[in-house]
């Protein structure tokens, strides 16, 4: 289809394209500006070593005005896009590439409440400034006013906004080590030394370069929101909160003031569509829920919520029993203290339009470079957010992929031949491979309310929580090892 | 830094022999610096594959990453970085300093070293350049202002002019001709390389001696070779051709190679005072790291860089 779509355009842009002088020539050109592709424009234009480089970066949206607005005039409420960043991906932006981050939206926690839904095993993983919750926005937007204000000439690098990609091709035929002639839907083109998809998983410059995929989809989609919390108790600690669902991890982490950021996973299409559109206080007292009763109550409540929608009545009645239920289980603690020790704090609402659903599934490119064509980010892979470490494994692969840059360079190999990109996948692959892995493995392991299974994780889970080595281990991979 | 002090001395003269094999004949159509019709062959077979990074010259495009860190190397360390503010002689700022700052300092000092290289312009001899795969390299570094690639292979030196043309960075920087090194009519290059060629030629002395004819004062000889020892010959043909077949076979000549301290002692005999052996290092293929350079310079393969003074 991308292909019989864009033979039509390239028809009609032939004629644009014979007029004008041809395609304009660039080093390095990037398909998205999303965090993967800006954090590397940045790691270009900041490089002593390659800041010369002729970099353009290409976006269906528009970066310079719409999301580099966001660092001028930060909306009030928090979005719903929040990624958990690991302190060595805080320290390539911040030390490394000089990036501003609008710090008064970013939250630092120190640690992570790991509760199994079906047999109440809990795990506390605490480490000082473990890991930040930060806006993808704010990265995003603190990105772009790094690049402008490194004042580069339109010649050194160019942002082409609200165009797509709509063919790519090798400028001779049939030779892959020939430079990359990339058509835009404005009817430019640009021939490129190194093409970086930065693209996502519906990446086209993956699909041109014929790399392949494996990976299955979890039929589980992942609803996301910016939760509102009561007033937060001062003794309350600041952290992460996962709870394995029968349905799937639901995760509450924390937001500046008192707000949280909701990332709740659930089997199949219907949940969650019913999740995202009941009335916002019943959805409110359902996280409550989440977190706190059993699985069967939330079965129950699920049932009542999906044959009665946007019942005033129904709605009403499943708060009420709530609240009472979760009374219940406080009264039956022995001491209030336990409370802030062992739930997160209540929500209670959300912020309007903030809930929104996506499909989520585990893909891992084969090798992320073919000559001429480098992958970064979720065109690489994409993975269940129960771990957090989507946004800090494309952080990853940038870096690597500007260290392999900067090391061809010196040795003066051209950047687009694999002989300079090897290095970069080389070094990503494994480490991504283990990330995929842990969360591919976690999603399974508490996919299943089968007896055994859920007896021996429990067990693992309270082993682990007893034995410091193992958790520090732990801490290690899901920081990076930068929390040392 | 070698010593040829701790040469045998009584090897001395057979090892000098070998170095000056075959003198000049006194035909003067034959050149002295020309390969032999075998090797002219050899190369010439090879040279279709010549940029498939993936194909049989794997290895040396593997080997060409090292080389390109011992000329770098070489050359960072001839320039004396005098702004006191940029660097602290002698002060291991790295013990010290909280980490951020000795990176800083480490990156400043490297960014000086960079700039300053780059005024220098040099103008450079490629000889032996096969494909081009050093040549390119070199001519795309900042601080390289022209390269000229010989090569006695007709084949080897179409294959290099065509995929110059393939990089517009290259367009005017690189050149190719496949001439003997003894027609080269310019006299001052400030950089003559002479990688993994000394041990395909007849008579590397007249090489060496043709080359440095060639060399500006202080300019710079890099060249690399094989010391001709049991364990090159099991490394590099015994394994490299014949079990892992990762070299072509019949690219090496066991009694073609020459050991490192034999070509100190020849600059020694032929160009007393006038040398100074700027770096010397052992390099060897690691299959899992590609080449790695090392200091032990007197088994298997070996860059040298030798300065010309005054």
């Amino acid at each position: 289809m991308f292909s019989r779509s864009f033979q039509a355009l390239s028809k009609r842009y032939l004629a644009t394209a014979a007029k004008s002088s041809g395609p304009k020539t660039t080093d390095v050109l990037i398909v998205g500006g999303g965090p993967a592709g800006l954090t590397l424009a940045t790691a270009i234009k900041t490089s002593p070593i390659l800041s010369g480089m002729r970099t353009t970066l290409v976006d269906g949206q528009n970066l310079t005005e719409r999301v580099a607005n966001f660092y001028d005039n930060p909306p009030a409420e928090f979005t719903n896009r929040v990624v958990s960043l690991t302190p060595k991906s805080k320290k390539f932006l911040t030390e490394t590439l000089g990036v501003p981050l609008m710090h008064d939206r970013i939250q630092s926690y120190d640690g992570l409440y790991v509760i199994d839904g079906m047999t109440d095993a809990r795990m506390a993983l605490d480490h000082d400034g473990m890991l930040d919750m930060i806006e993808i926005l704010n990265i995003q937007a603190s990105l772009l006013h790094r690049l402008n204000h490194l004042n580069l000439e339109k010649d050194s690098f160019e942002i082409k906004e609200e165009v797509k990609v709509t063919n790519i091709e090798s400028s001779v035929k049939g030779d892959p080590q020939s430079w990359t002639i990339v058509s835009l839907s404005n009817g430019e083109q640009y021939k490129t030394r190194l093409l970086v998809g930065a693209d996502g998983f519906n990446s086209p410059v993956k699909k041109f370069s014929g790399i392949t995929t494996r990976g299955w989809p979890y039929d589980t989609f992942g609803m996301v929101a910016t939760l509102k919390l009561n007033q937060l108790s001062p003794f309350a600690k600041l952290r992460g909160w996962q709870r394995f669902l029968k349905t799937g991890p639901i995760a509450h982490l924390p937001l500046p003031g008192n707000n949280a950021t909701l990332v709740w996973s659930t089997k199949g299409n219907d949940l969650s569509q019913l999740l995202c559109q009941m009335d916002p206080k019943v959805f409110s007292a359902l996280v409550n829920a989440a977190f706190i009763l059993d699985d069967a109550d939330l079965d129950y409540y699920y049932k009542v919520l999906g044959e009665n929608p946007n019942d005033a009545a129904t709605n009403e009645r499943v708060i009420d029993d709530i609240k009472d239920r979760i009374e219940q289980v406080w009264d039956a603690l022995k001491d209030d203290s336990l409370i802030d020790e062992r739930y997160p704090p209540q929500v209670v609402d959300i912020v309007d339009k903030t809930r929104a659903r996506f499909p989520l599934k585990l893909s891992h490119a084969d090798i992320y470079c073919s000559d001429r064509i480098a992958l970064v980010g979720d065109a690489a892979h994409t993975t269940h957010p129960l771990a957090g470490q989507g946004l800090n494994m494309g952080q990853h692969d940038v870096e690597e992929l500007t260290k392999a840059l900067e090391k061809g360079t010196l040795r003066g190999l051209d950047i687009g031949s694999m002989l300079c990109l090897e290095p970069f996948w080389a070094e990503c692959y494994p480490f991504n491979n283990v990330r995929l892995g842990m969360a591919d493995k976690l999603h399974k392991l508490y996919g299943t309310d089968f007896g055994p299974v859920v007896q021996l994780r429990s067990l693992g889970l309270q082993i682990t929580d007893n034995l410091g080595a193992v958790k520090s281990m732990l801490i290690d991979t899901l920081t990076a090892g930068a929390a040392k | 830094m070698i010593r040829t002090n701790v040469l045998n001395k009584a090897v001395k003269g057979e090892q000098l022999r070998f170095l000056l094999r075959g003198k000049s004949l006194s035909n003067p159509r034959f050149k002295s610096t020309a390969a032999s019709p075998d090797e002219v062959k050899h190369f010439q077979e090879l040279a279709p594959t010549w940029w498939d990074t993936n194909g049989s010259q794997r290895i040396l495009h593997k080997m060409n990453l090292a080389r390109m860190d011992f000329i770098r190397d070489t050359l960072s360390d001839t320039i004396k970085v005098k702004d006191p503010n940029v660097f602290i002689p002698g002060y291991n700022y790295n013990e010290f300093f909280p980490e951020g700052i000795s990176r800083t300092v480490d990156s400043e000092l490297k960014q000086t070293i960079n700039s300053e290289l780059q005024k220098k312009q040099f103008n450079v001899l490629d000889i032996g350049c096969g494909g081009g795969i050093l040549a390119e390299s070199m001519a795309r570094q900042p601080f390289v202002k022209h390269v000229l690639g010989i090569d006695l292979t007709e084949d080897c030196i179409s294959v290099a002019k065509h995929h110059a043309k393939l990089d517009p960075v290259l367009d005017g920087k690189v050149e190719y001709d496949g001439v003997a090194l003894e027609d080269v009519k310019t006299k001052d290059y400030d950089i003559i390389t002479c990688f993994e060629m000394l041990e395909h030629v007849d008579k590397p002395g007249d090489i060496l001696q043709h080359a440095w004819k060639r060399l500006a004062p202080n300019g710079v000889l890099f060249l690399s070779t094989i010391n001709r020892d049991p364990v090159s010959w099991f490394t590099t043909i015994f394994m490299g051709e014949t079990v892992l077949k990762i070299v072509p076979p019949g690219t090496h000549h066991l009694s073609k190679y020459i050991n490192s301290s034999e070509i100190v002692e020849w600059f020694e005999k032929k160009h007393p005072k006038n040398y100074k052996l700027l770096n010397l290092k052992g390099t060897m293929y690691i299959p899992t790291q590609g080449w790695v350079n090392h200091d032990c310079t007197r088994i298997g393969n070996y860059f040298m860089a030798v300065k010309k003074l005054r």
